[in-house]
């Protein structure tokens, strides 16, 4: 049997209204309540991702790197899969670039490539453009091409439009770097060339391509961000959501790790 | 007895440690003259902001390392943003409404015809090894250091009167001084607010004081391999460490004499530490992963930030009506191999007035504006920044900016080629490129520093340009220090760079007066003056004259459109708005300032920042 949407809310929102006074700012232990749930985790994993999110500094400090090695990839829930993700990138920020590289290169799981890719930017800084663009396309790892590709987009930044970037959103020589020109282009989305939330949002459900896709939800996060709605109000749209727009449903759990942030 | 003399050994420590314990607890009460800083007061100009708490380590980035720690000898910003943390003067500019303000002097009197000042200074404060302030320290600074012809400072340029007097410092009592002036001198509140320094620190590295160093020790006195622990300030913070290419770290003066209206001793942050980072991009991606916690941006990192500004908390202040102050240039070197006798031809071609027209009309300051700056920038024309009330941009003193008489060299590649064929710089073989009558290509250099991904980009632009009209200018990115090194000694042939700026006309003197310390586009006019060198002496004389802002203005306005249109000492590119982010942990930070610095973080008021 699936659950369908409705029942999904449903169940969410009993669930955490145990743990959560919505619009309220989120203690260490309720957030750790709301990843340790295995029922937010399975029927909502996008909600207990953005709790994880915030629980990334704690986790750093708390467990060790083989605790957290091990808990990005068998931990019970996506919370705490993500904080233990995004805490390995605090703790490998420590490592040299041979081993970050061999990290984001290897035949390991996929997440703890993602991990140490992040750190690894401090070094691929160094590159040139260039290279950069060079790795985003023939990098041995999607985790390590995404990360050149980002960093590709930031030297070039002085030569970004929307026009370009919209351009190679769609059409470019790596699917990572059409997915970074989607990201950039969400910042021009909220800057030199502003979008309206309606068409933020139609922008992310039906974009043309995943980088178009991208670059509605990257802006629509900023608005969601900055709106009226509270944690409550999120985790019930994320609830009612499906999976049917996955870029949509990021925009809204960004906003929600935010919203439990502040 | 071994026995004994361990005890001896550890009351010994422990007595040190006592003293030393004291030392770094600074004040034991607030001293009664202390400055206080009224934050978060009604009908204030600090109302907006908000007291904090003391605590923290502020991270931030620089992309050059300082020269020195020596303030008196220094030209550059990458020293200069660490000496204003350090040193304080007799007054300073409010950091929100830049009025003029008692700094070390609590007040100030002024005699009937306004040639006489009578500073109260504060007592009971300490510089931040414990030994008292006292008016010996500001005679020191200003009749051993910066009136001392064996000290190279170019501060000397801004405190020097037409009638090439200095403003006469004496000591009354120990917490009194008079300040005389020959002849009226409206900008001298502004000019006498220079930075007071340590006698008992620095009086043994001046010849005249102590016979037995020699003359121009000072010169080389604080330089990078001193101590930390020897350089002594009445700043917010002290340089507690340095490690070249990799950081500085000051930490909190305990003595510092200003405090909150709660009673918090400033400022609040325990630690200030400046990355030294290889580029701009560097700074970018470390403010984005959250290892500095503010940074001077350029508009093409807003679309980068903006969509990170509200999933990280973090604030990208942009006021695309507000530029910068300072300006940016492209200094061409009228003395280029003048020293031994190399680049003639350069050296003649640089020194012709339309050449550097030509140069002026290639450079497409839309283009810069349009890629560089996402259109937030303005284009510049003068040396005097466009904030200041006495830009000429305005028509009258502090009036809107109309740039009704704005000279412009408009970007034009045909009345560029013209001028350059007017002066004989045409390709006379055929090769595409245009040569010196006697067939010799012009081939030059343009420098900028290597990591300044702005300035770079200007270069860039202006070399592509010349390209098209067949002039060779060959772009050649350096070192910050290195290019400074180049500006001084006069080696370097084209160069693409900035000078901080404010309100005051005068304080740029040491720069446009023929005979200034900074006067690097063609030094040897102190000893040759040009006739349109020697009016805009005049124009900078009779600015400082008069009393009256209308009068100066106009004066003012004369001077920065000589210096635009005829001098073309300078050529100037673009003035950038004011661009900074922050996270919003940091209290305070919307007290920004529009003053460019090397890392940006000045434009920070720092000893009023704190961690929420």
């Amino acid at each position: 049997m699936k659950l369908t949407g409705f029942r999904v809310f449903v169940l969410v929102s009993c669930v955490l209204a145990a743990f959560v006074v919505a619009g309220m700012a989120s203690s260490i232990t309720e957030l750790e309540d709301i990843v340790g749930n295995e029922i937010i985790g399975r029927i909502a994993p996008n909600i207990s991702a953005a709790a994880g999110m915030q629980l990334a500094s704690e986790y750093a400090d708390s467990k060790t790197q083989a605790e957290l090695e091990t808990l990005v990839t068998s931990g019970e829930t996506a919370g705490i899969r993500t904080a233990a993700r995004m805490a390995l990138s605090i703790v490998y920020s420590q490592k040299t670039v041979i081993e970050l590289t061999a990290l984001s290169t290897g035949d390991i799981d996929p997440a703890i490539r993602e991990a140490a890719a992040a750190p690894l930017q401090n070094f691929l800084i160094e590159m040139s453009a260039d290279d950069l663009k060079t790795m985003a396309v023939s990098g041995a790892t999607h985790e390590i091409r995404l990360s050149a590709a980002d960093l590709y987009y930031l030297k070039i930044r002085g030569d970004l439009t929307a026009e370009k970037l919209e351009k190679e959103a769609v059409s470019n020589d790596s699917d990572e770097l059409a997915y970074m020109a989607g990201e950039y282009l969400g910042g021009f989305y909220l800057s030199f060339a502003p979008k309206t939330q309606d068409e933020l949002v139609e922008l992310a459900k039906n974009g043309e391509s995943e980088g178009m896709r991208v670059a509605g939800a990257t802006a629509l996060t900023s608005l969601l961000i900055e709106s009226d709605l509270t944690a409550g109000d999120l985790e019930k749209a994320i609830a009612a959501m499906g999976t049917d727009y996955p870029e949509l449903l990021q925009a809204y759990t960004d906003a929600l790790s935010r919203r439990y942030s502040s | 007895m071994k026995k004994l003399v361990a005890i001896a050994a550890v009351l010994m420590l422990v007595m040190v440690g006592s003293a030393i314990a004291v030392l770094a607890q600074g004040y034991a009460t607030q001293p009664a003259d202390a400055k206080i800083v009224p934050l978060g007061e009604e009908g204030t100009a600090y109302e907006n902001q908000e007291p904090g708490v003391q605590g923290g380590t502020f991270y931030c980035a620089a992309i050059s390392d300082p020269k020195k720690w020596n303030y008196v000898t220094s030209h550059e910003t990458s020293t200069t943003q660490y000496c204003f943390l350090m040193l304080k003067g007799l007054v300073d500019s409010n950091p929100i409404n830049s009025a003029i303000e008692p700094e070390l002097a609590k007040s100030w009197d002024v005699s009937e015809d306004g040639l006489v000042l009578t500073f109260h200074l504060r007592e009971g404060i300490n510089w931040s090894d414990g030994t008292p302030f006292t008016a010996d320290d500001v005679v020191f600074s200003f009749n051993d250091l910066y009136y001392n012809e064996d000290v190279e400072t170019d501060t000397r340029d801004i405190l020097i009167l037409p009638d090439d007097t200095y403003p006469v410092v004496e000591k009354v009592d120990d917490y009194t001084v008079t300040v005389t002036l020959s002849m009226t001198f409206r900008p001298i509140l502004n000019s006498i607010g220079a930075p007071i320094l340590p006698k008992h620190a620095l009086a043994q590295y001046v010849h005249k004081l102590n016979p037995d160093v020699p003359v121009g020790t000072f010169n080389s006195a604080w330089g990078l391999d001193t101590d930390p622990a020897e350089l002594v300030g009445m700043g917010p913070f002290m340089v507690e460490s340095y490690a070249p290419d990799q950081h500085v770290t000051l930490v909190r003066n305990p003595y510092y004499y200003h405090y909150d209206a709660n009673g918090t001793q400033l400022p609040y942050f325990d630690k200030y530490v400046i990355l030294t980072v290889a580029s701009q991009d560097v700074s970018l991606l470390k403010f984005r992963n959250g290892e500095l916690d503010a940074l001077g941006i350029r508009a093409t990192d807003v679309p980068i930030l903006k969509r990170e500004e509200a999933v990280k908390d973090l604030t990208v202040l942009v006021d695309a009506d507000v530029a910068v102050y300072g300006t940016s240039w492209i200094g061409i070197n009228q003395d280029i191999g003048l020293a031994d006798g190399t680049y003639e031809n350069l050296r003649t071609l640089y020194r012709t007035r339309d050449f550097r027209a030509a140069m002026s009309h290639l450079v497409d300051k839309q283009a810069m504006i349009d890629t560089l700056y996402n259109g937030l920038a303005v284009p510049q024309w003068s040396p005097v920044s466009y904030l200041s009330p006495f830009y000429a941009g305005r028509d009258y003193y502090g009036g809107p900016v109309t740039e009704t008489d704005a000279v412009v060299f408009e970007y034009s590649l045909d009345k560029a080629a013209a001028l350059l064929d007017g002066i004989g710089i045409i390709d006379r073989d055929g090769d595409g490129w245009r040569d010196y009558e006697d067939g010799t290509r012009v081939e030059m250099e343009l420098n900028t520093n290597a990591g300044n991904t702005v300035r770079e980009g200007v270069s860039l632009i202006v070399s592509d340009r010349a390209s098209k009209i067949g002039l060779k200018l060959n772009f050649v990115p350096v070192d910050f220090n290195t290019l400074v090194n180049k500006l001084f000694a006069s080696t370097g042939e084209m160069i693409v760079l900035g000078l901080t700026g404010g309100n005051e006309p005068n304080n740029g003197a040491n720069v446009y007066s023929s005979g200034g310390g900074l006067h690097f586009w063609h030094y040897s006019a102190v000893d040759e003056p040009t006739e349109l060198e020697k009016k805009i002496d005049e124009l900078l004389d009779a600015g400082v004259s008069t009393l009256d802002n209308d009068e100066a203005f106009e004066v003012y306005k004369e001077y920065q459109i000589t210096l635009a249109k005829d001098d073309l000492g300078l050529v100037y590119t673009v003035n950038p708005a004011f661009t900074y982010a922050f996270f919003n942990k940091v209290g305070n930070a919307n007290i920004s300032s529009p003053i460019a610095t090397p890392s940006g973080t000045n434009g920070l008021t720092m000893d009023l920042c704190f961690f929420k």
